[in-house]
C-alpha cells in the first residue's frame, strides 16, 4: 500500500472510533443538562398531559442505554430525528445551516492563510525593522481579543459609522438565488449572476474577517517565530554564502520547513472556527450551524444537539486528516516513516 | 491619521459601490424581527413570533374588538349560543390561498387537527367535545361543561384548508398520518391577508399580500413582509440606523430602545394582556402566613419598579398595577389607582405574622434568561431588609426553574414571572395561576389553595353573561389582594422601536388596540411609506 494511502486508512479508522466515542459522550452529556426537553419544547403554556405525551414519543422515560439504542438504529438509517427547536428533521436543518457556516469558515480560513502567512514571512525577513514591529503589534492585537469583540468593533466602524459594508445576512433581499450547493458564492456563479456574487462576497467580508483575525495573528506570529529560528540554521548561512537572493532564501529555504508547525496550528484553528463562529454568526445574523448549535443547546433539543456535535466533530476530523496529508506531502520524513512501518 | 483613513475609506467605498446592489429601500416592504424560531404551523403556535405569523397567514372565526372588551365576527358572520352549545354562521365569500372555498368542514377539521396534535395552545379546546358541520356554512360546537370564555378562545383556532392538508399528509400512524404537520411547517393553507413566500425558522419568513383576501386591504399596507429571527441588539440598532429595518422586537434592552428613540425612532406599544407577578410560595414558612405575605407586598417599592423599566419619560415597559388583574380586563380596578409602597402597613402586617423577621431568610429567585429580574431581586432584597428580613438572591435558568416548581418543597420562596392571557380573557391568565387544581406549574409557584378563590375562578368561567363575569372577577381581584399570594408588580406593556416610515394604528392608538399579544402586528392594518 502507498504510504499516503496507508496513512489515510489508518486516520479514517481512528476517526470513526472517535466519532463513536463522541456520539456516546454527547448523548450522555445532553441528558445531564438540567431541564425537561419536552417542557422546554412545548413552551410554558403546555399542559402536563402534553408534556407527558411528548416525553413518551421521545422515549425519554426509557433508560439511557435504550434511548442510545434507538438513536443508533435511526442513525444507521440516516435519521437524526426531529428538532424540537425548529420542528423539522435535524438532517434538514443541518443541510440548510451547515453550508453557510462552512462558507464563512472557508473564507475566514483563506484569509488566515492569505494574510497570516505572507505577514509572517515579511516580518521574519525584516526582523527588527519597522515592518516587523508593525506586524507584531497588529498580530498581537489579533490574538488578544476574541472574534466577537472584533465583530462588534468592525460592525461599529465599517457598518455603523462608515456604512461601507452590510450589517446582516448573506445576501441582499433583492436577490433570489436557487440553492444548489448551499454555498452562496458558488450558487451565484452557477446562476451566472455576477452582481449577486459580488453582493454575497460583499456580505461575507466583515464576518469572515472578524472570525479570521485571531487566526491571522496566530499564523503570522507562528510563521515568523519558526522562520526566525530557521534563519539561524547553517544551510541558510550556506545559501547566503552562495549568494542566493534574499527573496529566494525566504520563500524557498526558510519558509517551507517553517510551514509544517504553522500548518498544524492553522488546521486546528480552522476546525475550531466551526465551533467558535456562533457569536460572529449571531452578531451578523448569519444563518449558520454554529448559531443553530448554541440555540439547540439552550433549548435542550436532544436530537439536534447530538446531530450538530457529530457533524462539527466529523468536519473537525476531516480537516485534521487533510492537514496530516498535507504535512506528509510536504515533509518526506513522515512519508518515509509510514513506508517503514 | 486622517490622511491614512481617507484613501482607505475611498477604496472601501469604491469597492462597496461596485458590489452594492440596487436595493437600499425596497418599496412597500416591512422588515421586523423576533426571537427565533418562527413556527408557521398554526396548530403549534404558542409564542409571540408564532402569533404574529398565525394572525397574518390564517384567520379565526372571531377577532377581539379593537379598543375595548368583547369580540367581533371575522370568518363568522354571526354566532349564537351559551352554556355548552355554540353555533356559528360562516361567511360565504372566503377562499383559502389555494383557491378552495372556506366551509364548515374546514372549521371542524381545524379543531380536530389541533386537538389530535395536542401542541401549541390546544389545551384551550380540551373542553370542546365536538364540532359538527350543520351545513356548508354553519358549524356547531358542543362543550363538555359550560365555559364562558369559549368565544374568546376561538381567537386561537386558526382555520386551515382541509383539502390542501389532506393532499399533503406526511408519514405517520393512523388514517390521518401526520395531520399534514411536515407540510404545514414550510407551507401555508390559510385564508390570511398574507401568504408565505419563503420560510427558514432560524433566519427569516418572507410573506406577501394575498391578492384574494376577503376583506379590503389598504394599498399602503406592506406588499411584502420580512420577519427576521434572532437578531442581536447591536445588529438591530445598526440596521435601523441605516434604514434597513423597520420595527425592532420588544426584547431589546430598554437602553437600546431609548437610544433608538433618541435617534428619531417612534415607540409603538401593546398592552392589556398580562402583568409582572412576584409569586410567593404559600406552602413554605414564613409565606404560609398571609400576614407575612401582605407585609412583603406592602414593602415592595412599586414606583421604583416602574422607573426601572422606563424607556423614556413618556413610555415605559409597564404601568402601575391596580391589583391582580391588569387594567382593561374583566374585574380590573380602574387605571389611576396604582398600588404604592406603604411601610406602615407592612410593619403592621409583619407584627401580626406568626414568624419573627429575624428568623426569616427568603430565597429570591430570578430567571437567568430575563436579566431585568435580577434588578427586581436586588430591589426586593433592599425593600425587605427595611423590615429586618434577610434574603438570598438565586439565579435560575428557565429549564431548571420549570423543573423545580413541580414540587412545593423545591419551589423558591419567591419567583418572578411575566404572565399573559393568551386569549385576552382573564380566565387564561388567572385560572392557571391561582386555582388549586392548577398548582405546581411554571405559572403557579404560589401553590395557592383557597376555596373562595377557586369558587370565584369557577364562577368567572361559567358566568351567564358579561356582567356576571365582571362581578366574579372583581370579587376575585379583591380576594387576591386580601390574601396576597403574589406581589402584583406592574401591568406589562410591550415597547417596540420603529422607523417613522411605518404606521401601526393597533400599536399606537388605544382605540385601535386589540388587547391580545401579537395581534397589533396585523400587517393589513399597517402602512409603510416608501
Amino acid at each position: 500500500m502507498m504510504p499516503i494511502a496507508r496513512l489515510l486508512s489508518k486516520r479514517l479508522g481512528t476517526s470513526l472510533l472517535v466519532l463513536f466515542g463522541v456520539s456516546m459522550l454527547i448523548f450522555a452529556i445532553a441528558r445531564i443538562i438540567p431541564g425537561d426537553p419536552a417542557r422546554i419544547a412545548l413552551g410554558p403554556n403546555a399542559t402536563t398531559e402534553q408534556v407527558a405525551a411528548l416525553r413518551a414519543a421521545l422515549h425519554l422515560d426509557d433508560p439511557v442505554w435504550i434511548q442510545y439504542g434507538y438513536f443508533l438504529g435511526d442513525l444507521l438509517r440516516g435519521d437524526l430525528g426531529v428538532s424540537l427547536y425548529t420542528n423539522r428533521p435535524v438532517t434538514t436543518d443541518i443541510a440548510q445551516f451547515l453550508p453557510a457556516t462552512l462558507e464563512l469558515v472557508l473564507v475566514a480560513g483563506f484569509m488566515m492563510v492569505a494574510i497570516g502567512l505572507p505577514l509572517g514571512i515579511l516580518s521574519a525577513r525584516y526582523r527588527g525593522g519597522i515592518a516587523d514591529n508593525i506586524v507584531r503589534i497588529v498580530s498581537l492585537l489579533g490574538v488578544s481579543a476574541p472574534s466577537f469583540v472584533w465583530a462588534v468593533i468592525l460592525m461599529l466602524i465599517f457598518a455603523f459609522y462608515l456604512p461601507l459594508f452590510p450589517v446582516a445576512g448573506r445576501i441582499s433581499d433583492s436577490y433570489s438565488i436557487e440553492a444548489v450547493t448551499g454555498f452562496l458564492l458558488v450558487d451565484t456563479l452557477i446562476a451566472g449572476n455576477f452582481r449577486a456574487f459580488g453582493n454575497a462576497a460583499w456580505h461575507i467580508v466583515l464576518p469572515a474577517f472578524a472570525l479570521a483575525l485571531s487566526g491571522i495573528g496566530q499564523a503570522t506570529r507562528l510563521t515568523r517565530a519558526n522562520m526566525v529560528e530557521t534563519y539561524d540554521r547553517p544551510y541558510i548561512e550556506m545559501a547566503r554564502s552562495y549568494g542566493f537572493p534574499a527573496r529566494r532564501i525566504a520563500n524557498r529555504y526558510a519558509f517551507k520547513p517553517s510551514l509544517i508547525p504553522s500548518l498544524t496550528i492553522i488546521g486546528l484553528d480552522f476546525a475550531a472556527m466551526l465551533g467558535n463562529a456562533f457569536l460572529v454568526e449571531a452578531i451578523f445574523a448569519w444563518p449558520g450551524l454554529s448559531r443553530y448549535g448554541v440555540a439547540v443547546i439552550l433549548r435542550k433539543d436532544l436530537n439536534a444537539i447530538v446531530g450538530t456535535v457529530l457533524i462539527i466533530s466529523a468536519t473537525f476530523l476531516i480537516v485534521n486528516i487533510i492537514v496530516d496529508l498535507l504535512i506528509a506531502f510536504i515533509n518526506p520524513r513522515i512519508r518515509l516513516s509510514q513506508r517503514s512501518s | 491619521m486622517k490622511s491614512i483613513l481617507k484613501p482607505i475609506t475611498a477604496m472601501a467605498l469604491a469597492s462597496s459601490v461596485l458590489a452594492a446592489p440596487a436595493v437600499a429601500n425596497a418599496g412597500g416592504t416591512l422588515r421586523l424581527d423576533e426571537v427565533a424560531v418562527g413556527e408557521i404551523d398554526p396548530s403549534k403556535a404558542s409564542d409571540y413570533a408564532d402569533s404574529i405569523l398565525m394572525f397574518n397567514l390564517y384567520d379565526t372565526l372571531v377577532l377581539p374588538r379593537q379598543g375595548g372588551p368583547g369580540h367581533e365576527p371575522h370568518l363568522a358572520e354571526s354566532w349564537e349560543g351559551s352554556g355548552t352549545e355554540y353555533t356559528f354562521k360562516l361567511r360565504s365569500d372566503v377562499n383559502f390561498v389555494s383557491g378552495n372555498p372556506m366551509t364548515a368542514e374546514d372549521v371542524v377539521f381545524s379543531l380536530e387537527r389541533m386537538k389530535a396534535m395536542g401542541k401549541g395552545l390546544s389545551y384551550l379546546f380540551a373542553n370542546v367535545e365536538s364540532a359538527e358541520a350543520v351545513d356548508s356554512h354553519t358549524v356547531k360546537f358542543t362543550l363538555a361543561t359550560p365555559y364562558a370564555p369559549f368565544v374568546a378562545s376561538l381567537v386561537r383556532l386558526p382555520i386551515v384548508d382541509k383539502q390542501a392538508v389532506m393532499s399533503n399528509l406526511g408519514e405517520g400512524e393512523g388514517g390521518m398520518k401526520d395531520w399534514g404537520e411536515a407540510w404545514l411547517s414550510s407551507n401555508t393553507a390559510g385564508t390570511g391577508a398574507y401568504k408565505v413566500v419563503s420560510h427558514n425558522p432560524q433566519e427569516e419568513t418572507v410573506m406577501e399580500k394575498n391578492g384574494g383576501y376577503f376583506l379590503d386591504v389598504a394599498e399602503a399596507a406592506p406588499d411584502q413582509v420580512r420577519l427576521r429571527y434572532g437578531l442581536e441588539a447591536a445588529t438591530v440598532r445598526t440596521l435601523i440606523s441605516q434604514g434597513e429595518h423597520d420595527i425592532a422586537s420588544q426584547w431589546l434592552p430598554p437602553e437600546v430602545i431609548k437610544a433608538l428613540a433618541n435617534d428619531g425612532a417612534q415607540l409603538l406599544t401593546e398592552s392589556g394582556t398580562g402583568a409582572f407577578y412576584v409569586k410567593m410560595n404559600t406552602t413554605k414558612a414564613p409565606l404560609d402566613d398571609a400576614e407575612c405575605r401582605l407585609a412583603l407586598a406592602n414593602a415592595f417599592d412599586y414606583d421604583a419598579a416602574i422607573k426601572m423599566i422606563a424607556v423614556t419619560d413618556e413610555v415605559s415597559q409597564g404601568s402601575a398595577a391596580t391589583g391582580a388583574i391588569p387594567v382593561g380586563m374583566f374585574g380590573a380596578n380602574p387605571a389611576g389607582n396604582g398600588l404604592s409602597r406603604d411601610m406602615e402597613a407592612a410593619k403592621a402586617h409583619l407584627a401580626n405574622c406568626k414568624y419573627k423577621p429575624e428568623d426569616i431568610n427568603l430565597e429570591l429567585s430570578w430567571i437567568a434568561e430575563v436579566p431585568v429580574e435580577e434588578r427586581f431581586a436586588l430591589l426586593m432584597q433592599a425593600n425587605f431588609a427595611e423590615l429586618g428580613i434577610k434574603s438570598e438572591i438565586k439565579k435560575l435558568p428557565w429549564a431548571l426553574f420549570a423543573e423545580q416548581v413541580s414540587k412545593p418543597e423545591n419551589t423558591p420562596h419567591i419567583s418572578q414571572l411575566f404572565v399573559n392571557a393568551v386569549t385576552g380573557d382573564p380566565d387564561t391568565l388567572l385560572y392557571g395561576m391561582y386555582h388549586s387544581t392548577a398548582a405546581g406549574t411554571w405559572q403557579s409557584p404560589e401553590y395557592l389553595s383557597d376555596a373562595k378563590v377557586d369558587e370565584l375562578l369557577d364562577a368567572g368561567r361559567t358566568g351567564a353573561d358579561d356582567a356576571a363575569r365582571e362581578a366574579a372577577y372583581s370579587q376575585l381581584n379583591d380576594r387576591l389582594m386580601e390574601i396576597a399570594p403574589s406581589i402584583y408588580g406592574y401591568d406589562r406593556q410591550s415597547v417596540f422601536a420603529a422607523s417613522t416610515r411605518v404606521k401601526a394604528p393597533a400599536l399606537s392608538d388605544p382605540e385601535k388596540a386589540f388587547g391580545l399579544d401579537g395581534m397589533g402586528f396585523t400587517f393589513r392594518l399597517m402602512e409603510v411609506a416608501d
